[in-house]
């Protein structure tokens, strides 16, 4: 029998820049195929050819054997044809119900011109249970939670008779149970013959769901393996071209003086009162899971949200915060979770995201041009930020050059406190690398310090000098990472454990 | 403009680079489609290549280019001010009374503009403040601001400026220039050396591109955003001086209609009504155009309310335009 998918030979250049070149990719059906890959590696262009969103200068592409026209293939034909993609931002109508959106756009009509809405749910609830989709046909998109969305998704790709699922980093935005249902609709849907192609970084999952994994590095496809008998140490040196200590033990050990305090902060987010101080160049980390009000503390501290009571104090004074700009006026730097949405002008240049904190800084109506670009262009150098030019809009960056610019642009303002909110989230391991390095560096400087935020618990133990675990919107402990474990910091995230070492 | 800077900042480009990166630029594109409209006109109609009508034009577009100043700052913030002919017309009956009261030109001057300052302000205030949607504000303003210029004047326009007043519409510099175009110059250099020039240029840029990222960076947003409108309410007041003295009244009910004229201009000029992207400069040559339009469609002898539909269908096609060429 045919494969499901042949591509072959496939290349696609943007403006003269290969972004592809000759890649082979096949896909068997009932087969999880990984994608791995930097960012920028391709990964993307060749899934966007595949769905019609992009298309390819040359190759060839079968479908069960039979020869697609490259140059038909746009998205309308990549559905008729049964390749649907399952996205990470979700495009279902949030006010409408499941199987509104279900059955969209093929409502039953009721003989004339209305609609049948007595059939459209219950044909809505077949094909759910059909999927063995434990979701309430008549609950609204909105009021569902993430991982229900996405099965709804494949639903409705199912429902059009896909053949094969493109998913792009798929568990994301999900919690570790969400994860694993989606696991197991996964291997619900391989059964059924359908051939899935599946994009992550995160290299334990691709361990678990891959059948095969090819890594696509620089616009090539390097190598086709089997992610069960090839070790993460092998798979990350293939992605990246070259092999990395898997453990970069911090340099910053010592505690000096204490450069930042907060005393007694609360707002309505908090369910007790929060304190702790950060030292001179210490990374503070902050483990805790999605609601546990990490964020929430973030936003305070840089005057997003407003504050009941509490003292913050810098080197030793009182500090008022009232807004991001007093923040920023007083050395504190934020690095937003949603790079995009909060951190950056994306059709900017690279110079005026960079230079923006240092100006808002400024107290005088004009600055010098020449300063500015001088002193951007040394950032980039320095923390080797990839862009052709300074004035790129940063928008066609990728996701590790995007936050080296905002980092960038808080070491130009000379900030004394970072706080990183989720800072490697996205982005892939070779990148993060560089990132980390960059932080610690920054941390090494006289009269600095780092707040670093993150729900992945191995990178907290690695980088952070010291930690502090969050639950339930309260600070729950306070824990040395050489002597911590995954385990310990987990017991605190779920609440199973409880002990105040610091109050 | 931030696409000017950029090729600056290149520099070092070939001539081929040049022309490609020119050809790319929003504002010289537009002047190339002005000189084409010319030359299609001086053939339809003999009289439009006059030097008293071109003159004529640079005048008409004094107007509604110092307005059209005002909306570009805003439009670049991924605002809007629908409420500029009626403070332009408030503003100059504001100022018109004070002189029949005073016979003061000077504070009747400083009335109309103090006054235009105030609405723009307000607007700003609105915006910021109670959080209404620059849409709502600027459309409440509209109305508000025409019904005092009505109030005011009871309807009846205002006579009787003095000579110098009449010279800020009429006068000629060197008895050549006429006033309002060296106003309207003055006004373009001060506008474009504040967005490229100045930090609250780069923070309107900023915040028009991403309004969080500007905020979380320490730009102050609600100030920026109140000045840009207050600007903008000053040059309606600067615009309403030169209407009068070129009128030698004051129409309460004039300025009817210049939105349309003035976010014409701006979005001919291609700025992004999304915000972030744009170019005063480019602005200067879309107010050019509507003028020439309007212009045009009088010297050829089209009825006057058909050049509103011209308009209305120039702002749709230049923004649709826009849209094609960004998803392309």
């Amino acid at each position: 029998m045919a494969k499901l998918l042949v591509m072959k030979d496939i290349s696609k250049s943007f403006y003269g820049v290969k972004a592809l070149k000759n890649v082979n990719f096949d896909l068997e059906s009932g087969e999880v195929h990984i994608l791995l890959g930097e960012n920028g590696a391709g990964k993307s262009t060749l899934i966007k050819i595949l769905s019609g969103a992009y298309r390819a200068d040359s190759g060839n592409i079968e479908l069960e054997g039979k020869h697609i026209d490259i140059s038909r293939l746009g998205p309308r034909m990549a559905e008729e044809i049964g390749i649907a993609t399952i996205y990470q931002s979700f495009h279902l109508i949030p006010h409408l119900t499941v199987a509104e959106n279900l059955m969209l756009p093929r409502f039953v009509r009721d003989g004339g011109m209305f609609i049948h809405w007595k059939a459209v749910f219950q044909d809505a609830k077949n094909a759910l249970d059909a999927l063995d989709f434990d979701i309430d046909p008549h609950a609204k998109v909105k009021d569902l939670s993430v991982s229900k969305k996405q099965m709804l998704e494949i639903a409705i790709a199912l429902s059009k008779n896909a053949k094969i699922l493109i998913m792009d980093e798929p568990t994301a935005a999900l919690s570790q149970k969400e994860i694993e249902i989606l696991f197991s609709t996964i291997a619900r849907i391989k059964e059924r013959g359908i051939g899935i192609i599946y994009i992550s970084h995160k290299i334990e999952e691709i361990k678990r769901i891959g059948d095969r994994v090819t890594v696509l590095r620089d616009g090539s496809a390097i190598a086709t393996v089997n992610p069960k008998t090839t070790s993460a140490e092998e798979l990350i040196s293939i992605m990246i071209g070259k092999t990395i200590s898997s453990h970069n033990r911090r340099v910053v050990t010592s505690a000096g003086k204490t450069l930042f305090e907060v005393k007694g902060l609360q707002n309505q987010n908090f369910s007790k009162p929060i304190n702790f101080e950060i030292y001179e160049h210490e990374i503070l980390g902050i483990a805790g899971l999605v609601g546990s009000g990490k964020t929430e503390l973030a936003q305070a501290i840089f005057g997003i949200d407003r504050l009941d009571s509490g003292k913050i104090s810098l080197e030793g004074n009182k500090i008022v915060i009232t807004s991001p700009r007093s923040a920023v006026m007083r050395g504190i730097g934020y690095l937003p979770e949603d790079r995009d949405a909060c951190g950056l002008c994306l059709n900017m240049g690279v110079k005026e995201n960079m230079s923006l904190a240092n100006l808002a800084q400024l107290h005088s109506l004009t600055y010098s041009h020449v300063h500015e670009t001088q002193s951007v262009q040394s950032m980039v150098d320095d923390i080797a930020v990839k862009t052709p030019e300074l004035s790129q809009q940063v928008k066609y960056l990728s996701g590790g050059n995007k936050q080296k610019v905002i980092l960038g642009k808080w070491l130009l303002a000379n900030c004394r406190l970072l706080i990183l909110d989720e800072p490697t989230i996205g982005i892939d391991v070779g990148a993060r690398s560089e990132i980390y390095e960059l932080i610690r560096n920054f941390a090494g400087d006289p009269g600095h310090s780092v707040l670093f935020i993150s729900s992945d618990i191995d990178e907290i133990l690695e980088i952070s000098n010291r930690l502090l675990v969050m639950s339930q919107w309260q600070i729950v402990a306070e824990l040395d990472p050489d002597k911590s474990s995954k385990n310990e910091i987990m017991q605190y995230s779920l609440g199973t454990r409880t002990r105040i070492s610091h109050d | 403009m931030t696409k000017n800077n950029q090729s600056s900042s290149a520099g070092k480009t070939g001539i081929m680079r040049f022309f490609g990166r020119a050809m790319k630029n929003q504002a010289f594109s537009m002047f190339i489609i002005l000189i084409a409209m010319w030359i299609v006109l001086a053939f339809m109609s003999p009289y439009f290549f006059t030097v008293s009508n071109i003159f004529e034009i640079t005048l008409q577009t004094a107007v509604v280019a110092i307005i059209a100043a005002g909306e570009t700052f805003i439009t670049l913030t991924g605002g809007l001010d629908l409420s500029v002919g009626s403070t332009f017309a408030c503003s100059a009956v504001l100022g018109g009374l004070v002189f029949q009261a005073t016979q003061n030109l000077f504070l009747s001057l400083a009335t109309t503009l103090l006054s235009g300052l105030v609405f723009g302000l307000i607007n700003g205030l609105l915006i910021t403040g109670l959080k209404v949607p620059p849409f709502i504000a600027t459309l409440g303003m509209m109305g508000i601001a025409r019904g005092f210029a009505l109030i005011f004047s009871r309807g009846i326009p205002i006579f009787g400026l003095p000579p110098t007043y009449m010279w800020i519409g009429q006068g000629k510099l060197f008895n050549l220039i006429p006033i309002p175009t060296v106003i309207m110059v003055l006004v373009f250099i001060v506008a474009y050396l504040l967005l490229n020039y100045t930090r609250f240029g780069r923070f309107i840029f900023a915040i028009g591109s991403n309004t969080e990222a500007a905020r979380l960076s320490g730009i102050p947003v609600a100030k920026v955003t109140i000045g840009i409108y207050a600007i903008c309410g000053l040059l309606c007041g600067i615009a309403s001086t030169i209407e009068a003295g070129r009128l030698g009244t004051i129409q309460p009910a004039g300025g009817n209609g210049y939105e349309l004229l003035a976010i014409g201009a701006v979005v001919i000029g291609g700025t992004s009504t999304f915000g972030g992207e744009g170019s005063i400069i480019a602005t200067l040559i879309g107010a050019i155009i509507v003028t020439t339009i309007r212009n045009g469609l009088n010297i050829i002898g089209v009825n006057a309310f058909w050049q509103q539909v011209v308009n209305g269908m120039i702002i749709i096609g230049a923004v649709a335009t826009d849209q094609m060429r960004r998803h392309k």
